[in-house]
This record gives structure tokens, sequence and C-alpha cells, in this order.
């Protein structure tokens, strides 16, 4: 209950009605009157009240009906019956349907009041707990990242945790999961949150020009260097170093950056100065480095050196519940950056982004939404403004020609979606549980062995 | 708790069937030195016929209070009615009391204040108390004073007389200086709605009535 306790009261008899307000209003709260079902309804629609008191019998809107109204759409107020005829159905059926409790007139004083001071107090905890969703919901951004899920949850405490120690720490994860906001995570929140967070794709240089990159050069070191240069070793001084796509960099390359961590010390290219640095390194890399370290291509003791703490960052299929967070929050940043008045995401849509598996992950899905929006002719995403999702090359690139090994493919993908479960299967291929059955009668499919 | 100032406003309270001089005489001795106003003794008053519910032999004290607030005691700002009757209102069994909600008036009923929740009889001293403690709570509602959540304070809302008697017969800090401000307020707005306007002299009232120059040549 934000402020003052708001209270509606719903009766057709005018001296009922004045008599409950005048009462209440003595309490101090903030209490209106309603004549009737239909002038409750139209006055829920501008306002939100944590009490309700319906008198059952209306002769408009009877209150039941505005009970069902109330518990459908404005679930959080608490709603009393209150009736001149005793009887016990009526009661009962009243609070079948979700009242909070049941009053007859005229009341005891006391009844009303302990029953007023009882809900309010129920109220107060409602409350408090969509206060802690909400903080909780907060916590499903953390710094960057957007997600609820249980392994997003467990990689922000491990975060939080990295955070604490200036130990060198290798993100693993496919392409498009977020490493680096990852890294910048762990900077924003350590101790060297006020240092710069100098990030290099140690993939996007050549060899010669990712050693300028990193260590800098002197003037004259090679052909075309006329001046001077830092190197990203240096811009991080104080701060975090990131290098990203780290299975990319060149073996001799490995052995000096692997000096450099030891010994906290380089030179620039073409210079013979040693620099001191200080600096928390986090790397990041999609590739297998054991196997290519057995292959040879990457130095094991490097691999030590950066290894301390690892971190896996989960791919997209994983953590499907979190799509249609990160779905909002990418098109509240395109609708900002567009201009345009793409107000929401239909509830079908967002089924249908959950059922695909995202092989480009979060930035797949970060594209998705751009290209969605910018396309986008309604108010709200619908299914059709994703389908190009599926036309993609990106999809599954042994797609079959035939259209029978096509729905069979397809229901596949949706059972295992669903664990097998087939109602929710058949609410997302928008057939009946019937025709589901039949479909997978006919392909012969065991939902159960589809269950992932 | 803590006592108000002195105000200068006046209360009037009238006596609706029998309740005895001696109550009237013990409320109004209470409100005069926990609220600090003037008390003036109005006589008896009628019981509006329409007040009387046939059905539950009771008297709707709603019924009552828009009788007494269209009554024309001019000098009064604030109208207490004390009756021997049985109050009620049209969605509880009973009230020990009604006020109008920063109105003008109040009823005060001794009715079910004589005995205890088990029956028994109390003294007549602790009847005077709870009658005085009851009309302080709906003076002060006409004062738009609201139910305080401090168990001890007057405004405390009690159902049954048990938790009247727990009550002590003073207000809380802030009830105490809610009530002040607003006998201030009121005390303010009913002295410049009363202040007689400056009579005029016979040649003021010629002056005026002589017509003024005319614009047609």
């Amino acid at each position: 209950m934000m402020g003052r306790i708001k209270i509606l009261v719903v009766d057709d008899e005018l001296i009922v009605r004045e008599s409950l307000i005048g009462w209440l209003r003595k309490s101090g709260y903030e209490v209106q009157g309603a004549e009737g079902g239909r002038q409750a309804l139209e006055m829920l629609k501008t306002k939100e009240y944590d009490l309700i008191f319906l008198d059952i019998k209306m002769p408009d809107i009877g209150g039941l009906e505005v009970l069902d109204r109330v518990k459908a759409d404005y679930p959080y107020s608490m709603a009393v019956m209150i009736t001149a005829y005793a009887s016990v159905e009526t009661a009962v059926e009243a609070m079948k349907r979700g009242a909070n409790d049941y009053l007859m007139k005229p009341f005891e004083p006391e009844q009303l009041t302990l029953l007023v001071e009882k809900l309010l107090q129920q109220k107060k905890l409602i409350d408090e707990n969509i206060l802690l969703r909400e903080h909780v919901a907060t916590r499903m951004r953390y710094e960057n990242l957007v997600g609820s899920s249980e392994c997003m949850q467990q990689l922000f405490s491990l975060i939080e945790e990295v955070a604490k120690v200036d130990s060198p720490v290798l993100l693993r994860g496919e392409t498009g999961t977020g490493k680096e906001l990852v890294a910048k995570a762990i900077h924003a929140k350590s101790e060297r949150r006020y240092g710069p967070f100098i990030p290099i794709n140690c993939g996007a240089f050549t060899e010669s020009l990712l050693e300028s990159e990193l260590f800098g050069h002197e003037t004259g070191a090679f052909t075309g260097a006329t001046r001077a240069k830092k190197g990203r070793l240096e811009m991080a001084e104080g701060g975090t170093l990131f290098l990203d796509e780290i299975g990319e960099i060149p073996l001799k390359m490995q052995v000096d950056l692997l000096r450099v961590l030891e010994e906290k010390k380089f030179h620039r290219v073409g210079g013979a100065k040693d620099i001191a640095v200080d600096f928390r390194l986090v790397c990041a890399t999609h590739r297998n480095l054991p196997r290519e370290i057995e292959q040879g291509t990457f130095r094991k003791d490097f691999y030590f050196r950066l290894n301390v703490i690892e971190i896996e960052v989960p791919p997209l299929r994983r953590r499907l519940d979190d799509i249609p967070a990160l779905a909002h929050h990418f098109l509240d940043r395109f609708r900002r950056e567009t201009n345009k008045p793409v107000m929401g995401i239909q509830q079908k849509a967002l089924d249908l982004l959950q059922s695909y598996d995202w092989p480009g992950n979060v930035r797949e899905l970060e594209n998705a939404l751009e290209r969605a929006v910018v396309l986008s002719k309604g108010r709200h995403l619908s299914r059709d403004d994703f389908a190009f999702i599926f036309r993609s090359g990106t999809t599954d690139l042994s797609f079959p020609n035939s259209l029978k090994e096509m729905e069979k493919k397809h229901i596949e993908r949706i059972l295992a979606m669903c664990d097998g479960n087939i109602s929710k299967a058949a609410g997302l291929l928008e057939v009946n549980r019937t025709t589901l059955h039949n479909k997978i009668k006919k392909y012969r499919l065991k939902p159960s062995d589809t269950a992932s | 708790m803590t006592k108000v100032k002195p105000s200068t406003l006046r209360l009037g309270i009238v006596e609706m069937g029998r309740l005895g001089e001696i109550a009237l005489r013990v409320v109004a001795a209470n409100l005069q030195a926990v609220l600090g106003i003037e008390v003036d003794f109005l006589g008896p008053h009628e019981v509006p016929e329409n007040a009387y519910q046939a059905h539950r032999q009771q008297f709707d004290a709603g019924l009552i209070l828009k009788h007494l607030s269209g009554c024309a005691f001019p000098k009064y700002p604030r109208i207490l009615a004390l009756t021997n009757l049985d109050l009620c209102i049209p969605i509880l069994t009973y009230v020990f009391g009604e006020a109008e909600m920063g109105g003008r008036a109040a009823v005060v009923s001794g009715f079910r204040l004589r005995h205890n929740e088990d029956g028994t009889a109390v003294s007549i001293d602790r009847y005077y108390e709870r009658l005085a403690k009851v009309a302080l709570h709906e003076v002060a509602h006409t004062l738009s004073l609201y139910h305080c959540e401090e168990s001890l304070c007057l405004m405390h809302f009690s159902s049954k007389v048990g938790q009247l008697d727990k009550l002590h017969i003073l207000f809380c800090e802030r009830c105490a200086f809610m009530l002040q401000t607003s006998l201030r307020n009121l005390a303010e707005e009913f002295a410049s709605r009363h202040r007689k306007k400056p009579v005029k002299s016979d040649k003021q009232k010629a002056r005026e009535a002589r017509p003024g120059p005319s614009l047609r040549s």
C-alpha cells in the first residue's frame, strides 16, 4: 500500500454506502463509493484500490460478477463481500471465487474493525512481496547483463566473488553470449573500477598490428611508425585489460604476454626501456583451448597463467526463460534509437522466439529485435515480424526438402522444447491435443524421448 | 499525552431523551478541561421521528446527526447531543456515539456504557468516565481527527467497553497538536463569519442612494 489506503464501497443502497464510507473515513482511509457494479468497474479502470467492499445483490452487475473481474484484472486488491441475506451457499460461492472475506449486514463493530485490520495487514504483506519481486527483477539486470534464469543468477554470484580478487579470469562461451559484458561487470564490481577498462579483440588484427596494438611502439620502430604510441597494456594501467578471442594470439606473442604477466613489465616495440604495468587480465575465448594445447597451437604454461579462474558464459538455448526479458530489453533500446512507436511484443511472438535455438546467441537475438523493430508496422511485434529467423541461413542447415520430414522435425523440436508436455507443445503449434497425438502416432514420435 | 490549549470556541450540548443532569455536567466539565473550549447547555431536544428503526428497535445515529446539524444554534459551531437511546448505524449493530467527520454534529449514548461485556453493572463513576471518553472522541471527529493507532489515545477506536476503559482521558501528542490546529482554524473561521459589518450613517446611505453622473449628454 503506497501512501494512503484506498477503499471502494460498492452498494446500491445509499444509506449503507454512506454509513460504511463515513465509518471508514474516520480511520483516515481514502474511501469512495459506487452505486453499482458497472460504476465500480469504471472506477477500477482509473484507480487502484487496496480494499473493495462488494454488495452481492445489485441491480445492474452483481457482486459476484464484479468479484470475478476484480480477481482477474486487479488481483492485488482485497475483496470483501457484503450481503443483507444470510446464506451459506452464497458465502461459500464468494470464497470459492476468491473473495477475501464475507460480512452480513449489519456487522458487529469489532468484526468490521478486526476484518479491515486483518485484510490491510495481508495487503501490506502482498505489497512487500511485490516489492521483493521487483527487487529480484532488478537483480535480473546485473550491470548490463540481463537474465533471471538460474544459470545467469549463478553467473552473477560468481562475478561478485571473482571481482573481489585480482587473479586472471578466463571466460569461455560461444560467440555472441556476452563475454565482454561479463568482463565489464567483473571490472565494474572490482576495486579497479575507477581505472580504465581496455578491451581488444585479438582476432581482429594481423600478428604485427596486434603486437603494436598490445605493446605500443617507439618512433621508427617500423615503416610508418612516425610517432611513438602507447599500447593497450600501458593504457590498462590501474584497470582491467580484456583480451577477447585469446585463442587467436600467435604462439610467439603468447610468450611475450606470459612474460608481462610474470614480470609485470614490458617494453614497446622498437624500445628498450622497461615499462612497469599493473592491470587485471580478463581473457575470453570460444575455442576449446585444452584441445588446442594438445594440437600444439596454444601454450600450456600461458593457458595455466590465464586460467586461474574459469567462468563459462551459457549459450542462449540454455536459458530460454530469459528470452522475454532480453527481448524487451532490446526492444526498449531499439525503440529509443529508431524512435518507432513499438510498445511491446505479442505473447505468440515471444513463444516463437523461445522455440528457436539461437546459434548466434544473444547477439543474434539482438539483431533479430533490431530488424523486427525497424521493419515493424504495428505497435506490437508479432510472430510475422520474426518469421525471417526461420528463413535465414543460420538455422538448421540440414533442413529437409520434404514437407512431411519438415513437419516431423518441427514437431520433434517443439516437443523437446516442452519437455514432452503435449498440452504445451500443442499450444505452441496452435493445434489441439488430438491433432498432435495423431501426428505423433503418424510420425512414430515418442514425446518422452524428445524431452531434453 | 498532551493537554490542549484553551480556545474561544463554544460547544452546545443538548439532551435527547433522559440522561440525567449529573451526566451532562460531567461530560461538559471534561470537554472544557481536555479540549479547552467553552461548553453551554442548550436544554432538552426532541428525538427526530425518522431516527427510530422499528425492525432493529434502535435509533439511527446518522439520521440524528443530520437532524442536529440542520438545527439553528448560530452561536455554536459544534453541537453535541447526549442521549440514553440505543444507537446504531445502517452497517453496524450498535455504536457508542457517532459524529460528522469535520462536520457540526455529534451524538453520544450512555445506553451501552452502564454494563460490562459480561453484563455486570459498573460503578456510576466508571459510567461517567466512559461517557466523557466517548464524547471527547466524537467531538474530536467533528474537528477532523481520525482514529489513532496509539493504543491509549482517546482517538483509538474502541468497539467494546473494556477497550474504552483502557484509554487515558487525554489525546496523544499528535492528536493534541491536530486538535489545537483544528480548533484555532475553526475559531478564526467562525469569528470572521460572524464579525459585525460596520453600521452605515444616514449621510453615507443618502450618498449611496443618489444617482451617479449620466454619460448621456
